[in-house]
This record gives C-alpha cells, structure tokens and sequence, in this order.
C-alpha cells in the first residue's frame, strides 16, 4: 500500500514536472491591426533551422553566402541597390530609402552607367559616404575575386572594362557590352557596396591608412586582413573594424552559436523613415524545427515560424494573438533531370517524356494537401507569386496541368506499351511516333531520383510523384539522402564519365533556387553553367537567356521564361513558402520580402489606448 | 570399429539415465514437461494469443479488407475515423490506416523474425566455436565481440542505412549485423561449461572432431538458452525497425512499417491526428510485450528447478 501511495506521488509530480515544461506562453491581448505605436522595446526572430549566422564582412568569402548572413550585415553596411519593397507599388524594385544609390542611369547604347548615390550619409565615425568607399569595394573584388562568393567567370567585376569616379557623390562603370538595364541593375549593380576605406584600407593590424587597394598587391593584402577578422566570430562584438557603419543598426552581440543582437545606430544618419523604432533585435538560431516550435510556443520569440504541417492550427496561434504568415520566396522549386545520365539519359532527352511527367506532377493537390496551402505551383522558371513586370500572362498558365490520361497518351503515341506496370519500348527509333534515340526495344520506363530527406512534406511530395508516375507506367524509385549527400552527389557530369548515374535529384524542401531581383536563368539553364547540375544545353535556351542579359525589351524575359516554361529542363514542383511565419500581433511594420532579406529598422510595437507601454 | 552407445544427458536429466526405462516411461517426457510448465505460463499464453491474433491481422486481415495501398489518394487525406469506409481512418496521403497497419506488420514481423533468427543463429555458432575452441581463438573472436559491442548499436545502424537503400533484405541483415553480439556472449559462456562435460570428452576419445562436438553437443545443449535469447532478439529486431523508420531510414514507400507509420504521425501530433500515432504505437508495443512473454514463459520451462 506504502509503495502504491509512492508510486502515486511519483506520477503526481511527475505530470507537474512535465505540464510546467509544456506550458505555453501567455496570450498577446491585441489584434492585427489598431492601437497605437510605440518606440522602444525589443524584438527576438527565430532564424531558420540550422542556420547559424557567421560572417559580418560584407564582401561574402565562397561558403559563406548564406542568405542569413547576408540580411544580416545588410542592416550595418547599406548596400548600393537591393532588392526592396516600393510601399506604393507594392512591388520590388532596386532602389528606395533603404539603399544607398538613387536611380541608375545607363548611356552609350547601355555600355555605361552613372550611379549616384545618397547625398549626406555618413559612417558612424563621422566620415562622409563617398564613391572612393565604393572604388574600395571594386578594387578588393577585382583583385581578390576568386575568393569571392559571388563571383562567376564573365560577369561583375569581368563586365567592368573601367571604373570611373565622377565625383564625390558619382560612379560610374564602363561596361565591356550593352547590358539590359534592368538585369544589369537588379543582378549586378546590387553585389556593389559602400565600405568605409578611410578605417579599412590597411594592411596591418594597426598600419597606416592609405590607398593601398589602388594596386593589386595592396588590395590583396588588405582583402587578406579584413577576411582573417572576418572568420574571428567570437570578437566581432568588440573588433573596432566593424563598429564603422552606415546602416540603422549596430553590432551588440555575435554569439558562436550564430545568435546576434543588433541595437540602434545613433549615428545614422540616413532617410527618417529608415531609422530605428526598436531598442534592440535578437536573431536566434534553432538547431531543428521543432525546438524552434517549442520556443514560440513558450512565447520564447516575437517572430517565429511553425513547420507546414501544422498550418491546421493556425487557429491556435491566432486565438493567442498572433498572426499566421506564410513568406513566400522568389524562388523556383523543381526536379533537375540529368540530361547525361548513363542510366535515363536517353529517357530525359525526349521532351515528350518530360511532358508526359510534367503531366502526372498534381502540383495544387500537392500544394494543398502535403504543403497545407503553404506552397504555389511553380509553372516556370519565372516565379509565378508574388507578383511581378518579368511575368507575362502566358507564364501564368499551367501549360501541363495534372492529367494521367494525357501523360498515358503521350507515351502510347510514341511506342510504348504498359505490361506488368511498367512501360516498355515496342517501336524503338526516331520517328515522330518512335521511342527515341538511344531507346531500345523492351527498354523499361524506370528511373531513380535522389531526394533530400529530412522533411515529411518532401518525403510524402516524392511518395505522391512516385504513385502517379506509376499511374503511368513509370517506375520511380526514391532514395531519400541527408541535403549535403544529395547535393555532393548531383553535380555537373559527362555522359558516361563517373558520378554520372544519377537520373534525377531534388534538393527544394526550402525551394531550389533564390533569385536576385530579376529571375534570368543563365546560372541555372546555360549550358555548362555553374548550377546547371543536370547539364540541360539548348541553343535555343542559351540564346534567349543571353537575350534576357542584354536586351532591355522586357519581351526578352517574357520569351525566355515562356520557352523555358514549355521545354521543361527540370521537373516544375510546387514552390513552398520561406517559412511560415508567426508573428506578434503587437510586433508591426514587418514586410516579408521575397528575396529573404529582413528590414527591422521598420518594424514597432503598438499598444491599446491608454495601456501602459 | 563400432562404438558403443553413450547415452547423451541433458544436465539434471535423470530420468533419462540408461536402466531406469521403466521410471522413465512413468514421468513425462522432457518435451512434455517443457511444455507443461510453459503452458503454466498465463502471461506467456497471452504473449502467444497476441502474437497469433497480430500475425493474423497481418497476412489474413488483407484478405477481408483490401484497400489500396500502393496508390496515393490526396483528397482523402486525413480522414478521421468512422468516416466512410475507414474504420481508423486515413493517413497524410489518404491510405486506409487499417489496410496500412495490416501492410506495416508484415514488413515490420517480417524484417524482425528473419532478423532476429538471423542473429541468434550466426551468434550461437560463433559463441559455441569460441567457447569449444577456447585458448587463442576464444580470445582473438571475443575480442571481435568485445570491440563491436563497444560501439552503439544505434549509430552503426545509422551510419550503415543512411549508405545503404534500405530495402527488406538490406534491413534484415544490418540489424543482424549488430544483434548477433548478444547470442555469441551467452552461448561461448555456455560452451565454455558443457566442453568439459563426459559426453563431449568422450566423443573426442573416440575421435569426434570440433564440428561434431559443436553442433553435436554443445549447439543442441545449449538449445534453452539460444530459444529464449531469439524471442528477445526478435523483439529487439522489431524495435530496431522501427528506431530506424523513426529516423526516416526505413524501407522506401509505398511499403511501410509500424515504425514508419509511427513517424510520419508524430509530425500531426500538433493537429490532433490520434489515429496516425496510437495504431501503430499500440501493435508495437503489443508485438515486443508478446514476444518479451513469451520469452520469459520459455526461459521459465526450461528452468530444470521448475520441472516437475
């Protein structure tokens, strides 16, 4: 009986151990909008899982460019052009009050352009903002542009033919060609930066001063000092290079786990409306999702994120006076076939075959169901949400919406016949109702995609795929690899050469590709180029995505995203969400721009009338 | 040369001494007792009526309800139960959870029988040759023993399922692969005592060599241990799948497992989706608990103090 009453109390104390470890945070008592704004405060924003924040010099070293870090310095070091939201349009463009430079202007049949920037903007030491802080910039780049993440052969610093400072105030470059103004601005211009060269420009700790960038051998020296502070994470609270900003925001804090607390430049001194309203921001790194998840729900963050599927509670969090935000991403999510694979090579070359899968990809029921709502079909390579110039009506359509009748009829009409569930070649060759080249007799339909693991939205996305290809009489066989294996092991390869057996790959849980503002596919669709991890090559596709690079019609973006959209060089999936965010109803000013940057300085608390703050 | 017939005894077997026939034919026989006190066992009666009733859930309950469980169904997608049709009703991809828990427990006994009797069966062998052999070769392959064991079963199954596509096959052999270590111990500790026994010194006076005397003597001396071990073997075999499935290393869809099942329904915990968690929670408690009991039921009948 004694050991029973124990046991009992052990239970007891057991349940309250466990219902204060699951206790949910106190409830926000106000609504999305109404109340008044306050200054002051502090706001805490969950970062993605695994993302740790490391690097805070805003020339981005190769394996460093994590979109975190780059938001991240953003907000010390103005860039020149980004990638922001026009209140009034509701669109994004390149310049606004939160950039340095003003509207570019391009001369000379677009072979020049004049960029001016801000007047009266100064570095938090007192120094004035000049175009010498930008010639400091293009000179470490040109100089050390192999160690520079976002460089690829033939594009910024290789378009520049010359650099040339008009005034205090003035750049201007010389370009190598006529650029497309819109595409040289959005995905160009926008790596420029403003560094503060009269406290940098040294090749020593504690060296003199001087122009030292303006030769190779100086820009390296000073490239290699400056970089060496950057991999110090632990001191970049208290290194005096990095207390010199332009931005609205200071430096207060940078943890080694990747947390950074960012507190108000009162040096600033650039546009009101780009001044701080809050005390202080905290961005906090989560290792998974699901202690994130446990935080906000603690009422541990202001601005959080909850994972897909538990979008049917959205209600939940909205009755504890939160607002349920999805951040829609531009980006494109898709399947990349490897044009050169030993195995399905021959398959992926046909584009009947391609259309026929196209056709049993059921992206709004994906879109729906797996992804709660919180995903948008992708019909191209041109994102099709939010909104933009570069989408014509004809990239709106689904060209192969979800039809298993269809896909069956396509391969029926160019020889092949179900037996046993899977697909076979009965009239090889290369007619119009032919297999195909290099398509065989009793060729089987079967093809294997690696898929990254880790996510039950993709996990149950790539079981969908694989029962409606089935429904067709294609064998898909999904083997479910951690992010890094999928992606070290889908890379660029020849027909034939080793590492070249993979059919398939899918590395799009958070989407496959971020664009800069303007979505030209010349990294991902070109022939050889960098991300172009399938090896897809069309002369028509090369010759249109270099049209999208130097014409300034915007038919040139219409015709390419039109053409890529119908060729289907990768499999279109649904595009999911950055995150969906979940966010304080007090907590307001938050746009959530697609191109994953963050702009707290707009961000402010309200309260009701008459509350105390 | 003939050799003449030693009766072989079974330690604390007296009754099976040559010149007590008739005492003998007057007490049951071993299998008989055996079975006597088993059957004694009501908890391990239970283990065996559960294993039965989820064996036949398993392989008969398709036969009386088929569903469809290759295929995906979107729209019916998170059905609770009762609605039309599903009994428990559907998972985030709109199979019947009923038609799904029957296809997850033949994977999920499959993989864990053939696994566990897999394990028990190489270990016994190479615990029975360590603890006959003895001297260096004991020494040389407990030493392999040692050293396996030193590492967590958990993070070789892990690392080698996340090399490997883990299909059944590939399933059963890498949980083999860390099971077997258990058996070896315990049968190289048995054959250590039964190599000095009269019988197996006899054999070897008339020239019996070491394969003989293995599964001759020692492999079928030691058979209670080896049984009982494999019961448990099996329900570690099941947990070990289902660990895995739970890490999403479980065997690619359509097939599923318990384990499996279990992890995908943990992701709807949030949602109140019960049905997707406590199903195939429950048949994995159910299986191991049986198997665990019955365990215990035979390690019972073979306790020669409890045979009467």
């Amino acid at each position: 009986m004694r050991s029973l009453r124990s046991a009992a109390a052990a239970l007891l104390v057991l349940v309250a151990a466990l219902t204060g470890c699951t206790r949910e945070g106190g409830s926000i008592d106000m609504g999305p909008t109404g109340g008044t704004p306050v200054e002051g405060g502090t706001a805490t924003m969950a970062l993605p899982p695994a993302a740790t924040p490391n690097w805070i010099f805003p020339i981005g070293a190769p394996g460093y460019g994590a979109s975190y870090n780059y938001a991240i310095y953003s907000l010390m070091f103005t860039p020149v052009y980004d990638a922001v939201q026009d209140r009034a349009k509701g669109e994004l463009t390149t310049h606004g009050p939160g950039t340095l430079g003003l509207e570019p202007t391009y001369a000379d049949g677009n072979r020049t352009v004049t960029v001016p920037l801000r007047e009266g903007v100064e570095w938090s030491d007192g120094t004035p903002v000049t175009a010498r802080d930008i010639e400091f910039w293009f000179r470490l780049v040109k100089a050390n542009k192999a160690d520079w993440g976002s460089y690829s052969v033939g594009t910024m610093p290789d378009n520049v033919k010359r650099f040339e400072t008009v005034d205090d105030h003035t750049v201007r470059l010389h370009l190598t060609r006529a650029y497309n103004p819109d595409w040289f601005t959005a995905n160009q211009l926008s790596l420029l930066r403003a560094l503060p060269q009269h406290a940098w420009d040294a090749k020593t700790d504690g060296g003199r001063i001087g122009d030292w960038d303006r030769t190779t051998a100086g820009a390296k020296a000073v490239f290699a000092r400056l970089t060496r502070h950057a991999k110090s994470l632990g001191s970049y609270a208290t290194d005096p290079l990095w207390k010199t900003v332009n931005g609205p925001w200071k430096l207060a804090g940078w943890r080694d786990s990747g947390q950074v607390t960012i507190v108000p430049n009162e040096k600033y001194t650039g546009p009101k409306s780009e001044r701080p309203h809050l005390d202080k921001v905290v961005f906090k790194p989560f290792t998974t999702a699901d202690s994130e998840y446990n935080v906000l729900r603690s009422g541990g963050v202001d601005y959080g994120y909850i994972p897909p599927s538990v979008m049917a509670q959205k209600e939940r969090f909205e009755d504890k006076g939160y607002r349920v935000d999805p951040w829609e991403g531009w980006a494109a999510t898709y399947i990349v076939y490897n044009f050169n694979s030993t195995h399905g090579g021959a398959l992926m070359d046909q584009l009947y075959i391609r259309r026929a899968m196209q056709h049993l990809v059921d992206q709004k029921a994906m879109s729906d169901v797996i992804w709660q709502g919180s995903a948008t079909p992708t019909l191209g390579p041109v994102p099709v949400t939010p909104k933009s110039q570069y989408l014509s009506e004809a990239m709106e359509q689904n060209r192969y919406p979800f039809s298993v009748a269809k896909a069956r009829r396509l391969l029926e009409d160019h020889g092949w016949r179900t037996e046993d569930g899977t697909a076979r070649c009965v009239r090889p060759g290369t007619g119009d109702d032919r297999c195909g080249k290099g398509i065989d007799r009793g060729d089987p339909l079967e093809l294997t995609l690696l898929s990254q693991a880790g996510s039950t939205e993709t996990t149950n996305m790539m079981q969908e795929l694989k029962s409606s290809l089935s429904r067709a009489g294609i064998d898909l066989t999904v083997r479910q690899q951690p992010l890094n294996s999928v992606l070290g092991n889908s890379v660029p390869c020849t027909a034939k050469g080793p590492g070249c057996d993979w059919d398939m790959s899918f590395f799009g849980t958070a989407g496959s590709w971020y664009y800069p503002l303007n979505p030209s596919g010349e990294q991902l669709f070109s022939t050889g180029a960098s991300a172009n991890f399938g090896n897809y090559s069309d002369k028509k596709a090369d010759r249109v995505i270099r049209g999208v690079q130097y014409s300034p019609d915007m038919t040139a973006v219409h015709e390419y995203g039109e053409y890529l959209a119908e060729q289907l060089p990768v499999m279109w999936m649904p595009n999911p969400a950055y995150q969906v965010s979940v966010i304080r109803n007090d907590l307001r000013g938050i746009e959530q721009n697609p191109t994953v940057t963050f702009s707290p300085q707009h961000w402010y608390y309200v309260k009701e009338k008459g509350a105390a703050k | 040369m003939r050799s003449t017939a030693v009766p072989v005894t079974s330690p604390g077997d007296p009754g099976a001494t040559p010149g007590n026939e008739e005492a003998a034919r007057a007490t049951p026989s071993l299998a008989r007792r055996t079975l006597r006190v088993f059957t004694g066992n009501k908890l391990a009666l239970t283990g065996v009526v559960v294993l039965l009733l989820l064996l036949a859930f398993s392989y008969l309950g398709p036969l009386v309800h088929d569903t469809e469980q290759v295929h995906t169904d979107l729209s019916r997608a998170n059905l609770p139960p009762g609605s039309s049709g599903h009994l428990l009703g559907t998972t985030d991809l709109g199979y019947d959870m009923v038609g799904r828990l029957m296809v997850a427990g033949q994977t999920s006994l499959e993989i864990g029988l053939a696994a566990g009797l897999l394990a028990t069966l190489f270990g016994t062998v190479y615990g029975a040759v360590s603890g006959y052999f003895g001297g260096w070769i004991d020494a040389a392959m407990m030493r392999v023993t040692d050293a396996a064991l030193a590492i967590p079963a958990m993070f070789l199954l892990v690392v080698v399922a996340a090399i490997i596509t883990p299909g059944e096959g590939v399933l059963i052999v890498i949980i083999a692969a860390v099971a077997w270590l258990s058996p070896a111990r315990l049968v190289r500790g048995e054959a250590l005592s039964l190599r000095d026994r009269e019988y197996v010194q006899a054999m070897r006076m008339m020239g019996g060599g070491g394969a003989r005397a293995v599964f001759k003597h020692i492999v079928p001396n030691a058979i209670g241990t080896v049984i009982v071990n494999c019961t448990f073997q099996i329900a570690d075999a099941i947990l070990y799948v289902s660990y895995l499935a739970f890490l999403g290393l479980s065997i690619p869809p359509p097939s599923a497992d318990w384990g499996s099942m279990l992890s995908a329904g943990i992701t709807y915990t949030q949602n109140g989706y019960w049905w997707l968690i406590f199903p195939p929670g429950i048949a994995i408690v159910l299986v191991v608990a049986a198997f665990n009991f019955i365990g215990d039921g035979l390690r019972d009948a073979f306790e020669v103090r409890l045979r009467k």
